[in-house]
């Protein structure tokens, strides 16, 4: 009997040894994510899901670019915001911090991508043009956006471009994330256009507004062309989009914040839904933080309806441009208004001729209800209007920051010094890179 | 009862016929103090004669003798007594157990021992003191009970959890808690609950009865902690319960009733207050600033007069706490045969909190057995099932949380409307208030509801002499159901236009374990060498599953299941798991009781570490040496014990790992409601176990026939391989990596006295106890981490160091903030902060006293923690001091001050450290040492004063005792600390980010009556 017991007992003890090996449940190993074309197709729309993070297209990347302009006022409490609203974003700013490693998240799926889905063998995979045209659009995207923040995009020849990484991390093991500097201003530009051009080839005839399509990519090409001042270029995929694309503007402002899903307006959305939800309705209405500034309200002319977009609550106007309160509200990151902005911009600043672009800011004006603009004396005139037309008409969409610093008046209108332009690497970024990374001119003593 | 009475007569007449005649009959009962049963068998002897008798089965004894003659009681075991007779003719005795022979048992893990042959540190803490504390779970009941024992309830949520750290921090990642064995078993003491209610965590340890605890022993040292190997470096509590013992059936009755409410209300200004310093604000601006303010400037935009005496004068701290019940009630019976013992409870426990809605509710029900089936088996069974209730609402630092919305709460507004309608806040004057608090607190449900059982079985066969085998199989199993609901009329859902939303959610969580182990025992040469050894295996493995369910759209907030929801809008299950397999030994030799050796080691497999590092060892060794035993030592009598104990080994932590943090991942997520591929983690194929190797080294003291007892021990803990987030460059679209690197070191010193102070009619015996421990980070990956707005990690710094804006005092000639521009950049903000203290205390301990004059019983725990600071958070919104959005013109300020705003600068060459009142944010940065204060307290824990009914008045109703009680819980509390108790953290069970206070449900003080009734 005693010996029996035994027996048993060191049965059961040499039974149990597989409990050191489970699986998870609800995730893969990451050696096993990218096998097919499913697959790829869904780490694709994974990049999509990246973009939606907070820190990015989810709220804070649209609108802490109207907070730090004169568009919008804090009214929380969240140091990082104050700084923000306060114009001295120092380099531990928690959504500098933050936003740098998830958009270069979004790189890095793109990266697995571009370097893994022409090696895929699936005779099934029958899109893999449009994935990997899709991903380089996308990281043409996101490295834009990270240039925009932390590099100084509107210095050509500036050495302050940002870190280039384009293979996808070996093994997915940390130790061998490699050491990467900043590329100059040129290079980064060079690599974006380069994903940017590639993605623009293979995207031919893919029109999803949800989704970085041809015309998203065109777009995106023709801000950036605007924003190096590369204005023929920038006409050029401006037009394209206008006259070649299937968009139209929508004749009530409303309608373009009132619907949650892309109208016909919409080139490019970052979309959400109310079991994916975006936070803008939730900053700006149910948490009453990005008020509007008072000098935005008073930059309205007589009669535009865009006036009307805004709701007054308790002590201050709010934006009532992400309406749902299901956070259902997409980011508009391209829509076509912008287009005939940046036709305009780039016309008159080709030609030199103030009156080369009135049309096209004719058409963003009488949509909102104005009177058109006969005519300009001087390209100082047409700075002016075309400034007060993208604010008006763009505001709390992400662009006024940029604007200003496009036209060099961070100084005159927002009374920032000249190197804040930029803002700064994040400070974990810089202790972790062993000096390798370099901080932007004006923040090393910050 | 013939049968014993038989017996009685025959012990009588034989023991009768050797003595000679005396003058005096004396009779008397002799009892244990162990388990309180009549003892058979004493020899009962008149001192200095051969006269004696023996006690009968019911430990009665008679016996003749002289008034100025002495009687000694002895019994082998018990402490021998001499009482003299006097005039008496009834000398009942209550015999000791012999300290010195026997000593104190101690559970050691796979084992007991006796206290005397320690080698480690062990602390204990009997059933007793933790039975008789008011409090919803064991942990609680710990505080202030041993040495080297941190315990700290982090807010007073009915049945929260509670974090306790043994030695101090040693890990980084959120786990510094111990593990928890429950007769055994290894047991899940996370907190389980899927809702969301600030940083408050639910507690699973509430699950367990108080009531049935026999005893906990606290496995402090790398010796004692080693058997647990990779789950030992935070310490170990080992909690036995109680089992039956032979002889009658005994029943035990216990209850007490009481009223709770919180210790200390925060004093906020009235309505005419509040006007006057909105008032005072902007005079001050128009002074400071050269604004043009009109006199009376915010009361006439906001239409009252100050000085009315008839405005409206809410204290929102009155409409949201409330004296509040609190009663338990378990009955336990208990007995057994030779061969099979008993023990079986239930019991019932009820608190509601002292905030409305929330509240704790146990029903527990046990069933201990143990039974000798063969001669060379025993085998046993301990179940207990548990039914909680838990109550919560949001709290800390949540939106909609209630004690945070009352913080600054406006006193011009009412709580509900002449209409009965609860007021909006949004019609009234605070920014700070996002919704009515009594609201909140009155329609949020909250709850949380969870079906423990854990249930063992073992199996002991005795092999050979001194050889037993001990097989056990353990089950661990928790369901536990969340269920909220926010109402319709919240701004919550009004903001979202969500008509009211609920979730619901359960949590399935089933560990089991099995352990078998070869115990030996065996002595050699006389005795004077003797050996026990232990070796076994053991394998535990866990499966959780998760599931969840949000709907929205209710048709009134009469209905709150689900069901009744228009719209489904999330659902979701998930899992996940891990396994343990490990081996165990453990050595113990003993020369002549003179030198003592333990030596320890535990391989642990873990399905969390990397596969490069599947298995650890951790190895320990321990010696002491009892100087008291050498001949030199024998001659005096005034020290009993003297021992000198050191020990060494490594001990592991696991805890902190996630059950796959090792392995690069992709999860699941979505775009446009298609499901998506998306990293989720790096991989870290390197990533394993922290370990901690500790030194002790300690003493043992004992004086008097151990009356009065010392032990001090002094450690250095250090723990390398920290688990912690590793910072790594962003480009890999990662912040962090779960990584070890670093390392912290904890130094302490511990002394524990206990001793009987007065003996005789009067007695008081008192226990003391106080720890001083250092900690500091000494090595890390990347030096200086700001972890949040508030707290650092830094090098040379303790865990839960503040890092915050740092000020100067207020300037006497402005009353402005001297705020310190640390980088000179001319504005204040984040790159200003620096380090300004941690809310690590000097030093902690408690001190238990106990009287006992006749049937009275009286004891007085205080409770003292020394030198931490606390981050009063809740400070910014209600000291405030005028700070308004203006907007439109229209001054909105956070909402009322306190009443120590009174004390703020007001004119010129005031020195003070309150600034002036402005209507700019000038003086108020949210993240600044202006809000940091001293944390320290000595509070009167507990306060009882029983009276016990004489046995034998109450025998004759058929009772074996009675008791009857009167307590208070935190009774008193000394303390400099501003906000509503010093006894706080935000978040609950993260030490890196401990000793803020913002919002938390405060801790309570109770009094109540009881009894103890025994049958």
């Amino acid at each position: 009997m005693k010996k029996l017991y035994i027996i048993i007992l060191a049965l059961f003890t040499v039974a149990s040894c597989d409990i050191l090996e489970p699986e998870p449940l609800t995730s893969l190993d990451a050696t096993a994510a990218l096998v097919d074309g499913s697959s790829a197709n869904a780490i694709l729309l994974g990049a999509y899901s990246q973009m939606q993070n907070i820190n990015y297209y989810g709220m804070e990347y649209v609108l802490n670019i109207d907070l730090i302009a004169d568009n919008a006022r804090y009214q929380g409490f969240f140091d990082s915001q104050l700084e923000i609203d306060q114009r001295a974003v120092p380099f531990t700013n928690l959504w500098v911090t933050q936003a740098w490693p998830n958009i270069y998240r979004v790189i890095n799926m793109a990266n697995l991508l571009i370097t893994e889905v022409p090696e895929i063998e699936d005779p099934l995979f029958n899109n893999r043009n449009r994935v990997l045209g899709e991903a380089h659009a996308i990281r043409a995207l996101a490295y834009f956006d990270l240039l925009r923040i932390y590099g100084e995009f509107f210095i050509a020849g500036s050495a302050f471009g940002i870190p280039l990484i384009l293979e996808p991390i070996e093994n997915n093991d940390f130790s061998l994330i490699p050491e990467i500097g900043r590329s100059s201003v040129a290079e980064t530009y060079n690599q974006i256009l380069d994903d940017l051009n590639t993605g623009i080839e293979l995207l031919e005839g893919f029109n999803d507004r949800g989704r970085l399509n041809f015309w998203a990519a065109l777009s995106l090409r023709a801000r950036i062309n605007l924003y190096r001042e590369n204005y023929s270029a920038a006409i050029e995929d401006a037009d394209r989009v206008i006259t070649e694309g299937p968009f139209s503007l929508l004749s009530s402002v409303f309608d373009i914040y009132q619907a949650t899903e892309p109208t016909s307006e919409s080139i490019f959305d970052v979309e959400y839904n109310d079991q994916d939800q975006s936070s803008f309705n939730t900053y700006i209405i149910r948490r009453d933080e990005y008020n509007v500034d008072p000098s935005l309200l008073d930059a309205f002319e007589d009669g535009d309806e865009r006036a009307e977009l805004f709701t007054f609550s308790r002590n201050s106007f709010r934006s009532d441009k992400y309406p749902d309160p299901t956070n259902s509200n997409n980011a508009k990151v391209f829509r076509l208004a912008e287009l005939y902005l940046i036709r305009s911009e780039a016309a008159v600043m080709v030609s030199e001729n103030p009156n080369a672009g009135t049309d096209d800011l004719n058409v963003i004006r009488e949509r909102a209800g104005l009177s058109p603009i006969n005519s300009f004396s001087s390209m100082g005139d047409y700075i002016d209007a075309l400034l007060q037309e993208r604010r008006v008409e763009l505001n709390y969409e992400g662009h006024r920051f940029f604007d200003l610093v496009r036209f060099d008046r961070i100084g005159s209108v927002l009374d920032m010094p000249s190197f804040r332009k930029v803002w700064p690497i994040p400070r974990d970024e810089l202790q972790v890179s062993d000096g390798i990374l370099v901080q932007n001119p004006g923040y090393e003593t910050l | 009862m013939m049968k014993k009475l038989l017996i009685s007569a025959l012990v009588l007449f034989l023991v009768g016929n050797n003595s000679i005649a005396q003058n005096q009959t004396v009779t008397g009962t002799v009892i244990s103090a162990e388990d309180d049963l009549p003892l058979p068998g004493v020899n009962v002897r008149i001192k200095g004669t051969t006269t004696g008798t023996v006690t009968d089965l019911d430990g009665r004894y008679t016996i003749q003798g002289d008034a100025n003659q002495v009687l000694v009681f002895s019994y082998i075991g018990f402490d021998t007594q001499e009482l003299a007779i006097g005039n008496r003719s009834t000398v009942d005795v209550v015999l000791q157990l012999d300290s010195k022979t026997l000593g104190e048992i101690v559970v050691v893990g796979y084992g007991t021992q006796s206290r005397r042959d320690l080698t480690g540190s062990v602390g204990s803490v009997s059933g007793e003191d933790i039975n008789r504390m008011p409090v919803a779970s064991l942990d609680g009941a710990l505080q202030g009970r041993a040495a080297g024992v941190f315990v700290q309830s982090p807010s007073g949520t009915p049945g929260a959890g509670i974090s306790m750290q043994i030695r101090g921090n040693t890990s980084l990642s959120a786990s510094s808690q111990p593990l928890y064995v429950i007769d055994g078993i290894p047991i899940i003491s996370e907190d389980l609950s899927g809702l969301f209610s600030g940083g408050q965590a639910t507690n699973s340890l509430a699950d367990i009865n108080p009531a049935d605890i026999e005893s906990i022993e606290i496995l402090k040292d790398a010796s004692a902690a080693a058997i647990y190997g990779s789950r030992g470096a935070n310490g170990v509590v080992l909690i036995t319960t109680k089992r039956g013992k032979s002889g009658d059936a005994k029943i035990d009755i216990n209850g007490f009733y009481g009223f709770q409410r919180i210790t200390n209300e925060i004093e906020m200004h009235s309505s005419q207050e509040f006007l006057n310093l909105m008032n005072d604000a902007a005079r001050q601006d128009n002074r400071a600033l050269g604004t043009n303010y009109p006199e009376n400037y915010v009361s006439d935009i906001w239409g009252f007069d100050p000085n009315d005496p008839d405005l409206q004068n809410t204290r929102w701290f009155q409409e949201i706490f409330r004296d509040a019940p609190i009663q338990s009630y378990d009955i336990a019976v208990s007995g057994g045969t030779d061969k099979t013992q008993y023990y079986t409870s239930l019991a019932y426990f009820n608190q509601d909190g002292v905030q409305i809605g929330t509240g704790f509710e146990r029903i527990s029900a046990r069933l201990n057995l143990d039974t000798q089936a063969k001669k060379w088996l025993k085998v046993g069974t301990s179940m207990t099932l548990n039914r909680t209730i838990q109550d919560r609402t949001i709290n800390d630092n949540s939106l909609y949380g209630v004690v945070i919305n009352s913080l600054a709460g406006d006193p011009l507004m009412p709580v509900r409307e002449d209409d009965g309608s609860y007021a909006d806040p949004f019609d009234y004057f605070g920014w700070w208030m996002l919704d009515n608090p009594v609201l909140i607190a009155e329609n949020y449900y909250r709850f949380t509801r969870t079906v423990r059982a854990l249930a063992n079985t073992y199996a002991e066969a005795t092999l050979a002499k001194g050889l037993t085998l001990r097989s056990t199989m353990g089950i661990d199993y928790t369901y536990l159901e969340d269920e909220a609901y926010t109402p319709i009329i919240s701004r919550e859902s009004v903001n979202g236009n969500f008509n009211g939303f609920g979730n619901y959610g359960n949590t399935q969580d089933f560990t089991w374990i099995a352990e078998n182990y070869l115990s030996y025992t065996n002595s050699f040469g006389d005795g004077l060498h003797s050996i026990n050894g232990v070796l076994g295996t053991s394998y535990q493995a866990s499966q959780r599953d998760f599931s969840s369910i949000s709907a929205q759209g209710f048709p009134s907030d009469q209905f709150t299941k689900l069901s009744v929801a228009a719209r489904v809008t999330a659902a979701s299950t998930s899992g996940t798991n891990w396994g343990i397999a490990s081996y165990f030994f453990r050595g113990n030799y003993n020369y002549a009781d003179k030198l003592l050796a333990t030596f320890t080691v535990r391989a642990d497999g873990s399905s969390r570490f990397g596969e490069n590092f599947r298995f650890g060892v951790f190895p320990s060794g321990s010696l002491a040496y009892r100087i008291s035993e050498e001949s030199f030592m024998k001659d005096q009598n005034v020290v009993s014990d003297l021992k000198l104990r050191a020990s060494y080994g490594v001990v592991g932590n696991q805890d902190g790992i996630g059950n796959f943090a090792s392995r690069g991942l992709y999860g699941v997520s979505a775009y446009r409601l298609a499901p998506t591929l998306v990293p989720t983690q790096l991989t870290n194929s390197n990533l394993t176990w922290e370990s901690t190797r500790q030194l002790n080294v300690g003493l043992d003291f004992g004086v008097l026939n151990d009356r009065i007892t010392l032990t001090a021990d002094a450690f250095v803990k250090t723990t390398d391989d920290l688990l912690l987030n590793r910072l790594i460059p962003g480009i890999s679209g990662f912040k962090f990596v779960t990584e070890n690197i670093g390392s912290v070191e904890n130094r302490g010193l511990e002394l524990a006295i206990r001793g009987a102070i007065l003996t005789g009619p009067f007695e008081w015996s008192s226990a003391f106890n106080i720890s001083w421990i250092r900690n500091k980070v000494l090595a890390l990956e990347v030096d200086e981490q700001i972890l949040n707005d508030s707290h650092i990690l830094a090098v040379g710094h303790p865990i839960g160091t503040f890092f915050l804006i740092d000020h100067e005092g207020v300037d006497p000639e402005t009353g402005d903030m001297r705020w310190v521009d640390l980088n000179e950049d001319g504005a204040i903000n984040s790159a200003d902060r620096r380090i300004v203290g941690n809310a690590q205390p000097d030093f902690f301990g408690g001190w238990d006293n106990n009287f006992r004059y006749k049937g009275f019983d009286l004891n007085v725990f205080f409770q003292f923690t020394v030198g931490n600071q606390i981050f009063n958070h809740s400070r910014a919104s209600y000291e405030n001091l005028g700070w308004s959005r203006i907007g439109t013109g229209f001054p909105l300020p956070d909402g009322n001050n306190h009443r120590l705003a009174d004390n703020r600068w007001m004119n010129p060459g005031d020195v003070t450290d309150i600034p002036r009142a402005s209507l700019t944010n000038r003086n108020w940065r949210e993240y600044s040492s202006r809000w940091l204060e001293d944390g320290s307290f000595l509070r009167l824990r507990m306060l009882t004063l029983g009276y016990n009914f004489n046995p034998a008045v109450i025998d004759r109703i058929g009772l074996r005792s009675l008791r009857l009680f009167a307590q208070a819980q935190n009774l008193l509390t000394f303390t400099r600390y501003t906000g509503f108790d010093p006894e706080v953290s935000q978040n609950a069970r993260d030490p890196r980010v401990a000793g803020s206070d913002f919002g938390t449900f405060p801790q309570t003080r109770s009094i109540s009556l009881g009894f103890n009734i025994g049958l």
